[in-house]
């Protein structure tokens, strides 16, 4: 019999790769325009930075004016924040949910492609600022009344938020349709790996946080060019009001930056550690309440206004600690009694916990109210805060970005220079914020040019500085890897960490369509079941019975092979799951005839009622 | 793991006739979601500006503050409510009527929606027109006239958004795009309107009759 | 399937030991039981440590106990999850060549509640502990003994002693000092000009925001004499970093002699004979009006000060103006709206810079003084 294949025509097969990547609504490639464009934020933010500690370093003018010094830690927080890890955050989970969920694409492709392009125009206008009469110069967190007062820059710094801020609800939108309607069947809810939920928590947040921001922007342009009264107390106004506002939004974005580190963190310890995530439920739950007590705490940053209630604020801020110890238990609980590789991905993952920890506990100082009045706009904050964000989401992005790197590229990331990169970026980051929690504690206020010479905080600073140029230099062994591995050979193969999700069960990179064929999804390690037997390859997959649907619990779904039950996660008492069966086809497996019987009717693929 | 992975078949489904769409698939229609998830986020925007309402409210002596006696359910602020209202039940007559075929019918519910939806928004100018000429109220008129005009001209943008997505569902029914089994973007459609009006409710009880 | 990585495990453990030492060294070396520092224009006798600098006020003193409570639960904290991971570092590290699964364990529900619960109870205590604290900070006194209101705005300090009669304002690192008797309750308003800025002396331990459109008091009550450096701690814009003040707190015969040699140094009464009468206006924040004066030397001038800016205060200083070479400034300051007179001293003649102390990176002008 005679084969056809098709042709391409001449003229139409061949498209431009610029047009190509302009056009995208692959999720892969925009995946990959995020994380490309917010690397370069990054980049940029951090010579913001450390002009700030430059000039910082020792007492005295160095080089810099106020203006310019207020104008650079604005867009510095700005840019860190809405610019990187947001949209680094959100191209990582574009590129990867839709994979670890079994689906070919987003919900959405095109809003998805939209949702892109908003950040490098977003970030157009933030700057544009410089070239129309300087650029924002209130904070990243514009408090009015000073916000309304000041020049152009805060329109467009304005103009930018909105745009940036409109760009995650859409993606937040998309990656909600994706996770709820768009699984693979077979993948519950409780199945989903972490990094899936964390993602949908994140989703949540920002679906409800952001437009609160978008109010309170919209709020602040009236009063800037209308002659609105929102904040403005002769007209009637309330400055407070602007801080509620931000920081109801402000106080779940904190947790939008951290859970998507969460996630990859919860990810790379099981694979690591070659044992199931600890817990698995206890991080679900955790994850939610996060997620949901991060709405009740906002006023935790306006304790010294006088103007909130706060024995309500700082009851919950003192709770929302301990979902996050449960996390950090469970991480620990899964690297106990492991086996634990110790490759550039879990030495992130690693690194994370031990200096997240910090971040964390210097936050649950803050919780105490009038120790809060001592330390809040001080130098204490600025350490708390670089914690979290540069031990936590940084380690926790490039954690994510060493671990998922082969399977985007297929290329896998030098060893040792990770490990380099690892080093200067642990010490740098300690050495650069640890130093400022003493600072806080002798008095040092925030957002200052320049301090008393005879504070005794020179040498602090001193190392301070070190600190952040140690972090910059550390970026460049990074760098340097990913372009030589991009010119080596990608022979990265399909699942080069012995991994557990489903990303890991195609080719590095997916094709377009993301899987040939999924491997049967009965617990939350699909790929590890197929490959340790608890599944069978050719897995009697009875169809679903009528009302059922992918997104619940399959009421049919096997719950043994062979006698044996499937681990997962369905007991509800907790009872571990059973080892795993060993394999048919490993060399000391039962022979196939020494097996107990088992039903034909498991391996009929018709439906029930068309069965004899 | 061999080269043969086994495929796991999506269940064939009886159809549903409530569902929109004709397609073999469970729960909610994926874009009708995509809107409930959008018209959530919108309903967090009016809550920051309501929150700034009550705030301000909350800390005034006077409320409204002396002089503002004239934002009071009067003729047109009580009839621009009362189309509206009907304008979500003539949206929600069309979605019956394309549920069940009827495809002219919905054409017709739509198109009165569509004018009520106008007219609405003709009277909101012309309330915006009476106040700043008659009053000298405007956004600029302390922090009362600052949240009137910010809250019901975001709601009237809103409704505009609205005017235009209904003049797009009008466009297509009359082109003959829907039917019993494929009428999701007229469901999408409905449900913000429901919301828009949904929010001018809220508005109303809020800027004119709590007092 | 290939493992990834080069096994560094010695030069890691290395690291990880020397990172112990370093922290521990650093701790050591910056002695837990100093803090205190001050900035302003006193040299510091403590370095900063991972205490809060020692309080001077009664207030302060509950926080500063509060804090070891805190503080070492923290450290318990950080030394039993640190030294765990660690732990799991040497102990559960894979073997080379051991590609054998461990036990693959799911979870426990026991673990889970104990380090729900154990947490949940520390936190709890604390919140306990907290506003206990809290609410003893926070107290207010029925009849204060020295009340003053705190004007702060861009980008300066004025002090106000209503019952007093005393107006103070000043530039510079040291700013405008206010002067306290030491134990007893000083009442302190704070009231905002123009944008958010913060009332905060580090060796108080405490700040309170000051907040246009709205009052915030509190009590402070100074325990021991001495010189406490104050600085606007809410970013207010240009020159934040420069907004400082100075606390003086002194016995109080010290106290009271110090309120009378301030209230013989400001206030004006009637011009002196001979004077030169000028009329200055101040329009907005960047606009005098003339921007250019001229007056006679050797005589007291007079000014009949209009401030027609309705946002904000001003007045006029007059650079090298007083006898010992500082700046002579007008006190107290014109409200946004109001009228004032100053009587500079008399000058010899020369060209004079005069400015807005309030504004005076943007409100300049020139005075000539002619011979008569």
């Amino acid at each position: 019999m005679a084969t056809t294949t098709l042709a391409p025509r001449a003229g139409t097969y061949r498209r431009s790769m610029v047009y190509e990547w302009l056009t995208t609504t692959d999720h892969k490639k925009i995946g990959a325009l995020y994380i490309a464009t917010s690397f370069l934020f990054f980049l940029l933010g951090g010579v913001y930075a450390l002009f700030i500690r430059a000039e910082l370093a020792v007492p005295g003018l160095q080089f810099l004016d106020p203006e310019t010094y207020n104008q650079l830690f604005t867009i510095h927080g700005t840019t860190m924040i809405f610019l990187f890890v947001m949209p680094m955050t959100t191209g990582l989970a574009n590129y990867i949910v839709p994979l670890q969920i079994g689906a070919a694409d987003m919900a959405f492709p095109r809003i998805n492609a939209l949702s892109y392009w908003m950040i490098p125009l977003g970030g157009l206008l933030l700057f544009s600022g410089y070239a129309l009469g300087g650029a924002a110069n209130a904070g990243w967190t514009g408090y009015a009344p000073l916000s309304a007062r000041e020049g152009i820059g805060i329109d467009l710094w304005i103009a930018s938020l909105v745009l940036l801020g409109t760009s995650s609800i859409l993606g937040a939108i998309n990656f909600l349709a994706t996770i709820f309607k768009m699984r693979a069947p077979g993948l519950t809810l409780m199945r989903m790996p972490l990094f899936v939920w964390n993602t949908l928590v994140t989703s949540v947040l920002l679906l409800f946080a952001v437009p609160v921001l978008t109010a309170g922007l919209m709020m602040l342009f009236i009063d800037r060019n209308y002659g609105g009264g929102f904040f403005d107390p002769a007209l009637g106004g309330n400055p407070i009001l602007w801080q509620h506002i931000f920081w109801f939004f402000g106080h779940p974005e904190v947790y939008i930056l951290i859970l998507p580190a969460f996630g990859v963190v919860s990810e790379v310890l099981p694979v690591f550690s070659r044992k199931p995530l600890f817990g698995y439920k206890a991080f679900v739950f955790a994850t939610a309440s996060i997620g949901a007590l991060g709405f009740s705490v906002w006023a935790h940053h306006m304790f010294t206004t006088g103007a909130v209630y706060l024995p309500f604020f700082s009851f919950f801020t003192f709770l929302i600690a301990v979902p996050t110890g449960i996390k950090i238990f469970n991480w620990l609980a899964t690297m106990w009694g492991g086996k634990l590789r110790l490759s550039t991905p879990m030495l992130f993952a690693m690194g994370f916990i031990a200096l997240f920890l910090i971040g964390g506990l210097d936050g649950a100082f803050l919780a105490v109210v009038p120790f809060d009045f001592h330390v809040q706009d001080t130098y204490w904050v600025v350490s708390h805060l670089h914690y979290v964000l540069v031990a936590g989401s940084v380690f926790g992005i490039f954690a994510a970005l060493y671990y998922w790197f082969p399977k985007m590229t297929g290329g896998l990331l030098d060893e040792r220079l990770g490990k380099i990169h690892w080093v200067l970026l642990f010490i740098g980051t300690n050495l650069a914020f640890f130093p400022q929690h003493l600072l806080g504690l002798d008095g040092m206020i925030r957002r200052i040019i320049d301090y008393a010479p005879n504070a005794g905080w020179m040498e602090l600073n001193l190392l301070s500085t070190i600190g952040a140029f140690m972090i910059g230099v550390s970026t460049l062994p990074f760098m340097w890897n990913v372009f030589i591995t991009l010119r080596g050979p990608r022979d990265a193969g399909d699942d080069p960490w012995d991994a557990n999700t489903l990303e890991w069960a195609t080719t590095s990179p997916p094709p377009p369509y993301n899987f040939e064929a999924l491997p049967p999804i009965r617990s939350e390690r699909p790929l590890f079941d197929l490959k340790h037997g608890a599944v069978e390859d050719r897995a009697a997959s009875t169809p679903a019975a009528r009302g059922e649907t992918h997104g619940e619990t399959r009421a049919d779904a096997p719950e043994e092979v062979l006698g044996e039950p499937i681990e997962g996660h369905d007991d509800d008492g907790g009872t571990p799951g059973a080892t795993p069966q060993v394999s048919e086809h490993a060399p000391d497996a039962t022979p196939r005839d020494e097996r107990p019987e088992r039903s034909e009717a498991r391996d009929d693929p018709r439906r029930p009622e068309d069965r004899p | 793991m061999t080269a043969h992975t086994d495929v796991v078949r999506v269940p064939h489904q009886q159809e549903d006739p409530h569902e929109a769409t004709g397609h073999a698939e469970q729960g909610m229609n994926t874009a009708l979601l995509g809107m409930l998830l959008f018209i959530g986020s919108e309903v967090m925007f009016f809550a920051g500006l309501f929150a700034a309402y009550f705030n301000a409210r909350a800390a005034a002596p006077e409320w409204p503050p002396q002089g503002i006696d004239f934002i009071v359910p009067s003729l047109i602020p009580v009839v621009a409510t009362l189309i509206l209202i009907l304008s979500s039940a003539t949206m929600q007559w069309a979605v019956w009527r394309i549920r069940k075929g009827d495809r002219t019918g919905m054409n017709r519910a739509i198109a009165i929606t569509l004018l009520l939806g106008v007219v609405f928004l003709g009277m909101q100018a012309y309330d915006y027109y009476e106040l700043l000429t008659h009053h000298g109220f405007g956004i600029n008129s302390g922090i009362y006239g600052t949240l009137f005009y910010t809250l019901t001209g975001f709601h009237g943008a809103h409704v505009f958004g609205g005017v235009v997505g209904i003049s797009i569902i009008l466009l297509r029914g009359v082109a003959g795009q829907f039917s019993a089994r494929h009428h999701i973007a007229v469901e999408a459609v409905s449900a913000y309107w429901h919301f828009v009006d949904v929010v001018w409710i809220a508005l109303f009880v809020t800027l004119y009759l709590l007092h | 399937m290939p493992l990834a990585g080069v096994r560094l495990a010695p030069t890691k453990r290395t690291i990880f030991w020397l990172l112990t030492a370093a922290l521990l060294v650093a701790a050591c070396t910056v002695a837990p039981d100093t803090g205190g520092a001050t900035g302003g224009g006193h040299s510091d006798p403590n370095p900063p440590g991972f205490f809060p600098t020692d309080p001077a006020t009664a207030q302060g003193g509950l926080i500063a106990g509060l804090y070891p409570i805190v503080f070492f639960i923290a450290v318990a904290v950080f030394v039993l999850v640190e030294g765990l991971l660690l732990l799991i570092v040497f102990r559960f590290r894979r073997r080379p060549g051991d590609d054998t699964l461990p036990e693959q364990t799911h979870g426990s529900n026991l673990l889970e509640v104990i380090w729900t619960a154990i947490p949940a109870a520390i936190v709890t205590g604390l919140f306990v502990l907290t506003m206990g604290t809290l609410s003893e900070v926070e107290a207010l006194e029925d009849s204060p003994a020295v009340e003053i209101d705190v004007t702060g705005f861009q980008w300066q300090w004025t002090f106000q002693y209503p019952n007093e009669d005393l107006s103070l304002t000043g530039l510079g690192r040291e700013g405008p000092v206010m002067g306290i008797p030491i134990n007893e309750t000083v009442r302190l308003r704070l009231h905002a000009q123009d944008v958010i800025h913060s009332f905060y002396v580090p060796q108080f331990l405490y700040k309170k925001d000051v907040v246009p459109g709205r009052v915030n008091e509190f009590d402070v009550l100074v325990q021991e004499p001495g010189t406490y450096v104050g600085q606007c701690a809410e970013f207010c814009g240009l020159a934040h970093a420069d907004m400082y003040f100075t606390v003086q707190a002194m016995e109080r015969p010290d106290y009271e002699a110090w309120v009378t040699e301030q209230q013989q140094g400001s206030g004006e009464a009637t011009p002196p004979p001979g004077a030169a009468a000028l009329t200055l206006t101040s329009v907005d924040i960047n606009t005098f009006d003339p921007e250019t004066l001229s007056a006679p030397a050797d005589a007291p001038i007079v000014f009949d000060f209009r401030n027609v800016d309705p946002a904000a205060p001003h007045n006029v200083a007059i650079v090298g103006a007083n006898e010992d070479g500082s700046d002579w400034i007008g006190l107290p300051l014109a409200q946004a709206g109001q009228n004032a007179t100053y009587t500079a001293p008399a000058l010899e003649a020369g060209t004079y810079e005069f400015y807005c102390s309030v504004h005076p990176a943007t409100m300049r002008g020139t005075l000539t003084v002619g011979t008569r």
